[in-house]
């Protein structure tokens, strides 16, 4: 068997459930409430809505955002522990969605913060959520 | 229906007092057109009878006639009636007296807000400082010549990026 690299080790102990904090504008939360229900239930993944920043795994960004509310954002990405990933939910985060032509939006967010994952759809799927999570297990177990 | 003896005994109360232009749209509802010299004594009259409710200030921009609307609505909840009263100021110079002496703190925030959506000077508030816009440079955006497209394009946008191209379509 290949031998695991320090980082890898680390990160396995570390990511073994993903711990999210919620930043919402707007329609932001409703996009996520499926998945907190009981049909989707993120629970038995042992996702969980942490209380603060500094406790979370996962940042995740839904929702268009404001030049005010983006100041906050970055404040709040910058309280997390590493390692840290920023998600990003619906097409507000990718282009401004239907907010395109807004003077007071956001419309890109990874000028603003280093997202690793945009989920598209408005709102995103909840499977699609899933997915996104999944995939921050495969790249730990796909580390060298 | 019931008649609507209240309301127009309210109205009736209400010019005779100051110079106004009134009608009771329908029960419990009472509109009332003032000049903005007559504004201030008119509040001050209302609230003491009653009307300590102010529910909301607004704002609304008649382009074409070259002035802002202000639209103040009170509740009593004595006559259990709602109150709006409205009154005209002019765009260019855009200066309405402050209500916030009278009705206080919660004035004061409606005021700050229509301050920074449509530029409206309220002569006596004591703190019109930005609520929801942050690090704003251009004009007051709920302004009917503000055009939020341009504005968005210039701001957001290029022209030569071949995936932006589209906006400016």
């Amino acid at each position: 068997m290949k031998k695991e690299s320090p980082k890898k080790r680390k990160m396995k102990r570390i990511i073994k459930a993903i711990w999210i904090f919620n930043w919402f504008n707007s329609c932001g939360f409703a996009e996520l409430v499926p998945v907190v229900g009981s049909r989707w239930d993120m629970e038995r993944f042992g996702m969980i809505v942490t209380g603060t920043p500094r406790h979370a795994d996962v940042l995740f960004i839904a929702g268009y955002q404001t030049p005010k509310s983006i100041k906050r954002a970055q404040r709040i990405y910058e309280q997390m522990p590493e390692p840290k990933v920023v998600i990003a939910l619906g097409s507000c985060t990718m282009t401004g969605g239907m907010y395109w032509d807004s003077y007071n939006t956001i419309k890109r967010l990874d000028d603003y913060l280093p997202v690793t994952m945009y989920i598209p759809g408005c709102p995103p799927r909840p499977e699609a959520v899933f997915e996104a999570c999944a995939k921050i297990f495969k790249h730990v177990e796909e580390m060298s | 229906m019931r008649d609507l003896e209240s309301e127009n005994e309210l109205l009736e109360d209400i010019s005779a007092r100051f110079d106004t232009d009134g009608w009771v749209q329908r029960e419990r509802r009472v509109w009332v057109k003032v000049s903005k010299e007559n504004l201030i004594s008119m509040c001050k009259y209302l609230k003491e009878t009653g009307f300590e409710h102010l529910s909301a200030i607004s704002v609304t921009d008649w382009l074409k006639d070259g002035e802002f609307e202000l639209t103040y609505h009170l509740w009593s909840y004595e006559r259990k009636t709602l109150l709006t009263i409205k009154t005209r100021i002019d765009r260019e110079n855009p200066i309405a007296p402050s209500v916030s002496p009278i009705w206080s703190r919660n004035a004061q925030v409606h005021e700050r807000e229509m301050h920074e959506m449509f530029g409206v000077e309220f002569e006596g508030n004591d703190d019109l400082a930005p609520l929801f816009l942050e690090d704003w440079q251009g004009p007051p955006p709920f302004r009917k010549d503000f055009d939020w497209r341009e504005y968005a394009r210039k701001e957001y946008y290029n022209k030569d990026n071949e995936r932006e191209a589209v906006y400016y379509e």
